[in-house]
């Protein structure tokens, strides 16, 4: 049997030994209804109360200021669908790479009216704050843009968006599943009035999320039923998933700076042995500004399924950049937008590290990704020659 | 996404991959909407296929349909092989999942190119 190495955290983490048992009683003794205003409910609303407070102190924030989800895509439709509910028209800016959860959330609200800009990236994926200044306008009523994004890793400028958003006036929505636990987010400093996170992505369990919405931001319920969440999300709480995400906010406040740091060592080691053995290799996001665990890689005139497939195979897990569904494939649309030509687009993969990543796994990967690009490349045909 | 055995040992241990020095006959197939390309090189003697090796751009499965339709060419007539259809290429890996029989197609459609390629060499239509 192959050795087992999972790259591809940024997709989804495994739950922390800690949330487990954080989480376990809340399935069994603990099962009461949050709602309910007997003991057993008292004791569910306990852990959930204990869990908000757990991450308005990551925040640093008001705990009345967070709503749970069932998901960072339902957190993404809260804050913009909310907030445009509660304005009624108006014009929305996010950027060209935003995860599907908020462009098609903006797409969908320009079909009933709403207007939209979406900014361009650089080459590093990056946002230019000028861009953003120059698309605001006297309707714009939200600016919507991504922490970091999930493929490439690339952290956009939110201190300086949000400097921007406060001085308009224009409020400032952060999808933030992918920063959220992995690097510092001020969302004071930052002028950030909705925050979207996850659990599923720092070592929570799936189907839990929230969404940190400033208090005096004028929003309205899109989901509607009972009066949870101070009626700002209906629907029972999923009381279990709450604790584990409360408990994954609070091993991560602790452990963040230092696994930062050698995620960031292991990324870059990552790198450096793939570029020494691969010719035609190229490194997609910023060279700095980036995700400490994210590394995505550019093979080019390969494609990137063969990679992952083949990687598979001696037991990796990495994500691929373009995906073959039914016979029709699609390069990244986010490295499409940051310029890439498509014979490179075509061969990207993402590895994505975590708390169990080793030395020893980063070499293998190293070790395996290597020979495998070489006979991939003496396979092709198009080799050695542009195919965009 | 469940793959065969057969067409993992192929992807893995791929069969004939690379190029041929002064081939009979050289064909290419091409999946225009995932931009797979397979391209054939034909030895032929006595008007079958004596070797056969491949060059191919494409997923995991493409990879795979071209090494064993090498296998599937060698001993095949120049004109059966000229007609050989997808099901054959598809039976040679044990299957391909419905979104992956492009795998297929494009490994026919450049059998039969070089098939054909390598009669018209030889004069034959």
């Amino acid at each position: 049997m192959n050795r087992r190495v999972y790259l591809d955290h940024n997709a989804s983490t495994p739950v922390h030994p800690e949330v487990l048992q954080a989480m376990l009683p809340y399935f069994s003794e603990r099962f009461g209804n949050p709602s309910s205003v007997h003991g057993f409910g008292r004791e569910a609303r306990d852990g959930m109360e204990t869990a908000r407070e757990q991450i308005a102190d990551f925040l640093k924030v008001s705990k009345d200021e967070i709503v749970f989800t069932s998901g960072g895509t339902e957190s993404d439709n809260l804050g913009i669908k909310g907030l445009a509910a509660a304005r009624g028209s108006g014009h929305i800016i996010a950027s060209q790479i935003e995860h599907h959860a908020v462009l098609r959330t903006v797409q969908t609200l320009e079909e009933q009216g709403f207007t939209a800009t979406y900014l361009p990236v650089d080459g590093d994926g990056m946002v230019n704050p000028d861009d953003l200044k120059k698309a605001l306008r006297a309707d714009t009523i939200l600016v919507s843009l991504m922490g970091a994004n999930s493929e490439v890793g690339t952290l956009q400028p939110i201190r300086e968006i949000g400097r921007i958003t406060r001085e308009a006036g224009v409020p400032l929505h952060v999808d933030g599943v992918q920063t959220f636990g992995k690097v510092p987010i001020d969302v004071g400093a930052f002028g950030i009035d909705l925050l979207s996170f996850s659990g599923h992505k720092i070592y929570g369990p799936k189907g839990v999320a929230g969404l940190f919405i400033r208090k005096g931001t004028k929003m309205a319920s899109i989901q509607h039923g009972g009066e949870h969440e101070r009626r700002r999300r209906a629907g029972t709480e999923n009381v279990a998933g709450i604790v584990g995400l409360g408990k994954a906010v609070e091993i991560r406040n602790r452990d963040m700076a230092v696994e930062g740091a050698r995620l960031t060592a292991l990324r870059d080691r990552l790198w450096e042995g793939v570029r020494a053995g691969v010719a035609e290799v190229r490194l997609n996001g910023h060279p700095t500004e980036r995700l400490p665990g994210t590394c995505n890689m550019c093979f080019h005139n390969i494609e990137s399924e063969s990679v992952v497939l083949g990687l598979d195979l001696k037991g990796i897990g990495v994500s691929a950049g373009s995906a073959c569904t039914s016979g029709n494939v699609e390069p990244s649309y986010v490295l499409v937008a940051m310029g890439l030509p498509l014979d490179w687009a075509m061969g990207s993969v993402r590895c994505s590290l975590g708390r169990g990543t080793t030395a020893e796994d980063i070499e293998y990967v190293i070790e395996s990704v290597v020979p495998l690009v070489g006979k991939l490349k003496a396979q092709s045909p198009v080799a050695g020659s542009a195919r965009a | 996404m469940r793959y065969s055995d057969t067409l993992i040992d192929h992807f893995r241990n791929p069969r004939n991959a690379g190029m041929m020095r002064e081939p009979d006959g050289v064909g290419e197939g091409e999946f225009t909407q995932c931009m797979d390309l397979a391209r054939f090189y034909l030895r032929v003697r006595d008007g079958r296929v004596e070797e056969a090796r491949f060059q191919a751009y494409g997923c995991g499965p493409t990879l795979a349909a071209c090494s064993a339709g090498t296998e599937v060419a060698v001993g095949t007539a120049l004109e059966a092989l000229a007609e050989i259809e997808e099901g054959r290429i598809e039976a040679a890996v044990d299957g391909l999942p419905p979104e992956r029989r492009h795998a297929a197609e494009v490994v026919a459609l450049a059998l039969r190119a070089a098939a054909r390629d390598a009669m018209t060499r030889r004069g034959v239509h």
